[in-house]
């Protein structure tokens, strides 16, 4: 059916032409009064968990009754489908806005969304509120194609019940902090991740008798990175991009190599990192940190939607965050995650969809909701204080968050390639062999990896 | 009937009847509403089979990205072309070649063992068996995929745990290449249910008095099974191994549900329908997806045929041929 729907579609027509008869079809609509009917497309993003479907549902409602020349419409399209839903969508049957979505998102319908610059300048959307870098996040080819609405750094979530049952410190939460006399380093890490991890007997990494094949609780992770080498490399290594400045060779660069080797070692020699299957036996849905069997996790501020205490008795119940420490370069990496929201160039109502996209860009109520940190700065403080609400009588130290915001990675981890979505599947692929494989010379692995994505951007010229 | 003489008519010459309409008179009138009642499959096959298969026959020589709909292009058989030098669809179509050689015997295998099984006068509670033996086929195939992950862990997988009772070691059964066809062919095992029911009437329709003829002969167990059962049940055995043969090369939804649709480990789950499904819906390549649904067609309808060509030296055809 896709296909028939597919060849159906109005080839010859071109999306500029398409755009500029629409604008022209919504003036006059708009000044005939008539309604514009406007589709909100949720599924890049978050945005699809059940708790924030009714929040959404009850935005647009309130939106609509307060918007008489609009209606807007929520479409819910579970993630793990939303892309190919979209794609399928797009000869026929396209929405007007899609969102939250994320920088990688992006690079799959980046090619599909309205330049927004002059609708920015004339609603008089006031760019010094937001900070500049974020800004360019969402410049492609020349098109402002995003106002950045939300954004979610990096840190590490830390189970202090297991600290204390270690005998060990907490670990800083101020850049520049050192811990236990220590500078705060990814070696650092390792130190205390491997005394964090024990097996059943109670041995911990560091000692003789620790049998890896027994883990109860492991010092490290990464959750949620999804087999992505790139976003390993540039936890553990630093910002890099796997495209050479000239856009077309794939790159490993030395840092990266480095991070991913710690990140491999972590997993295969030191254990204080769960493998794969390690995973899969104690949370299959990927949810490690919530087990209470994970010490330390680097996430993004996006967690936050996933480790409220739980009714009864939660296996986590204290928990704080810490800053992430120096990497091999000597700076500090927060690999941070980005959201926005789009109009899609086909929209039959631009301005009333830019109308919509400029009130869930500010919208208190659907940021708290995406556990979403807003990209105005203003909003921070009330992003903060809610938390602290949810959370209480936890009190944790947002302000690590904040500090984080100052060490994104630039490149994103999540930035372009050449003929994007086959090399992402081949970094899915590379980044699966190196969770389930042990005893790879890593190097070599890259190296042919490389060759192979080499190949991959090559198709795209 | 009226009769009239006509000028060249002889004698014994008729009026042929006043011609009626296709559908009226009784026989009319049953075709009419025999159509009726099949015209929701017509109509569904038309819509969501025949012309979906014409359009994706079109799009198979096109450069076809639903993103980029208007930026549709005619290729003509470049799309073809490509899958000579397509490494990861020759690998693909290598994975799915090995997966079939290890699944068609050992699921037709097990299928028949289980329907002698709950065919033999020696088992109480047959009808309990054959239930539970079919009931698998309730579950959904995704949700009983997420169940056999769990099975099949590393770690405390019920398989693994069966193997340490016996001081075997544990076995990573999803995330090896050399183990993850071995897992999906035991997963395979969970569904035979079907198999085992045509398996079971297969040996319920073959006569008694074979049998008795060949205990007379002398006949051991062996010997009945070889000369009695599987040349009476070859019809069933041979409808069999048709659609399992069909069914492993379409394999996907297991494939899928275990590695995200990535292929895992190693591409050594990377099918040929996985991949195709990738090329569509993940690098929207739909015109070269829609060459590879093609390809897929025409080989297995060429695997069926050639099936068919020896099934006259193999399958019982009744009165005493082959």
């Amino acid at each position: 059916m896709v296909l028939i729907l597919a060849a159906c579609g109005s080839p010859g027509i071109s999306p500029e032409a398409s755009t500029s008869a629409s604008q022209a079809a919504s003036s006059a609509s708009a000044s005939a009064g008539e309604v514009a009917e406007i589709e909100w497309y949720v599924g890049l993003g978050t945005g699809t968990n059940p708790e924030q479907i009714p929040v959404q549902e009850a935005e647009v409602d309130a939106f609509n009754a307060d918007h008489p020349n609009i209606h807007l419409t929520l479409t819910v399209v579970d993630s793990e489908q939303a892309e190919q839903d979209l794609a399928t969508r797009m000869p026929t049957n396209p929405p007007d806005i899609i969102g939250p979505i994320g920088i990688r998102g992006l690079q799959g319908f980046g090619d599909n969304l309205l330049d927004l610059t002059d609708q920015i300048d004339a609603a008089g959307v006031d760019r010094g509120s937001i900070e500049d870098a974020l800004w360019d996040v969402y410049q492609l080819d020349g098109k402002q194609i995003g106002i950045p609405m939300a954004v979610y750094p990096s840190f590490i979530y830390y189970n202090k019940s297991l600290f204390d049952e270690a005998g060990l410190a907490y670990p800083p939460h101020e850049v520049g902090e050192q811990y236990e006399g220590q500078d705060w380093t990814w070696e650092t890490v390792r130190d205390l991740a491997m005394q964090l991890t024990v097996d059943a007997n109670g041995n911990d990494a560091t000692s003789a008798d620790f049998n890896p094949a027994s883990i109860e609780v492991w010092g490290l992770d990464a959750q949620f990175t999804n087999n992505d080498p790139r976003a390993w490399s540039t936890i553990f290594g630093g910002s890099g991009s796997i495209v050479a400045d000239d856009g077309t060779t794939a790159q490993w660069p030395d840092n990266w190599r480095t991070g991913l080797q710690y990140f491999y070692d972590g997993m295969w020699t030191d254990h204080f990192i769960p493998t794969k299957a390690e995973l899969d036996a104690i949370e299959p849905g990927g949810n490690s940190f919530q087990t209470g069997r994970i010490a330390m996790d680097v996430v993004h501020q996006w967690y936050t939607c996933c480790v409220r205490p739980a009714e009864g008795d939660p296996p986590v119940t204290d928990w704080d965050i810490a800053v992430l420490p120096t990497g091999p370069d000597g700076t500090i990496t927060s690999k941070l995650h980005a959201d926005t929201v789009g109009i899609l160039d086909t929209t039959e109502n631009p301005e009333a969809a830019f109308e919509v996209l400029n009130w869930i860009r500010q919208n208190p109520a659907l940021l708290q909701a995406w556990g979403a940190l807003p990209a105005i700065t203003d909003q921070r403080g009330d992003f903060f204080a809610g938390l602290d609400e949810t959370f209480a009588p936890l009190e944790i130290d947002w302000e690590v968050s904040t500090q984080m915001l100052e060490y994104p990675d630039v490149p994103s981890h999540e930035a372009f390639m050449p003929n994007f979505n086959e090399a992402n599947a081949a970094n899915g692929e590379f980044g699966s062999r190196l969770w389930t494989t042990p005893d790879i010379d890593l190097d070599a692995e890259i190296d042919a990896h490389l060759e192979r994505l080499q190949g991959i951007f090559d198709e795209a010229s | 009937m009226a009769t009239a003489p006509g000028p060249a008519a002889g004698p014994l010459a008729t009026v042929a009847p006043p011609r009626t309409g296709r559908f009226s008179g009784p026989n009319g009138r049953e075709t009419a509403t025999g159509i009726l009642f099949v015209a929701p499959w017509i109509i569904g096959f038309v819509a969501f089979s025949a012309l979906p298969m014409l359009a994706s026959l079109v799009l198979s020589f096109t450069d076809f990205d639903p993103r980029q709909a208007d930026e549709i292009r005619f290729v003509g058989a470049e799309n073809y072309a490509r899958m000579l030098s397509d490494p990861t669809l020759i690998k693909a179509s290598a994975v799915t070649l090995r997966f079939a050689l290890i699944v068609v015997p050992l699921s037709l295998a097990f299928a028949l063992a289980v329907a002698l099984m709950v065919n033999s006068t020696l088992l109480a509670g047959r009808n309990v068996f054959r239930t539970l033996f079919y009931l698998p086929l309730q579950i959904p195939i995704v949700a009983s995929t997420v169940v056999w992950i769990g099975v099949l862990n590393v770690s405390n997988g019920w398989l693994n745990l069966g193997l340490g009772a016996i001081g075997l070691p544990a076995v990573d059964w999803l995330n090896s290449t050399f183990w993850v066809h071995p897992a999906l062919a035991i997963m395979g095992l969970w569904g035979i249910g079907n198999m085992m029911l045509i398996f079971l009437a297969g040996l319920q329709s073959v006569p008694t008095e074979l049998y008795d003829a060949a205990r007379v002969d002398g006949a051991g167990v062996w010997a009945r099974f070889r000369h009695v059962t599987l040349p009476m049940i070859s019809p069933v055995l041979f409808y069999n191994l048709i659609i399992v043969l069909i069914a492993t090369f379409q394999y996907f939804t297991q494939a899928y549900v275990i590695t995200n649709g990535r292929g895992d480990p190693g591409g050594e789950t990377l099918f040929f329908n996985l991949n195709l499904f990738r090329e569509a819906f993940q690098f929207y390549n739909m015109g070269y997806a829609s060459a590879l649904a093609w390809v897929l067609f025409v080989v297995v309808l060429g695997l069926t045929a050639i099936l068919f060509r020896t099934a006259g030296s193999w399958v019982y055809q009744g009165s005493g041929e082959r």
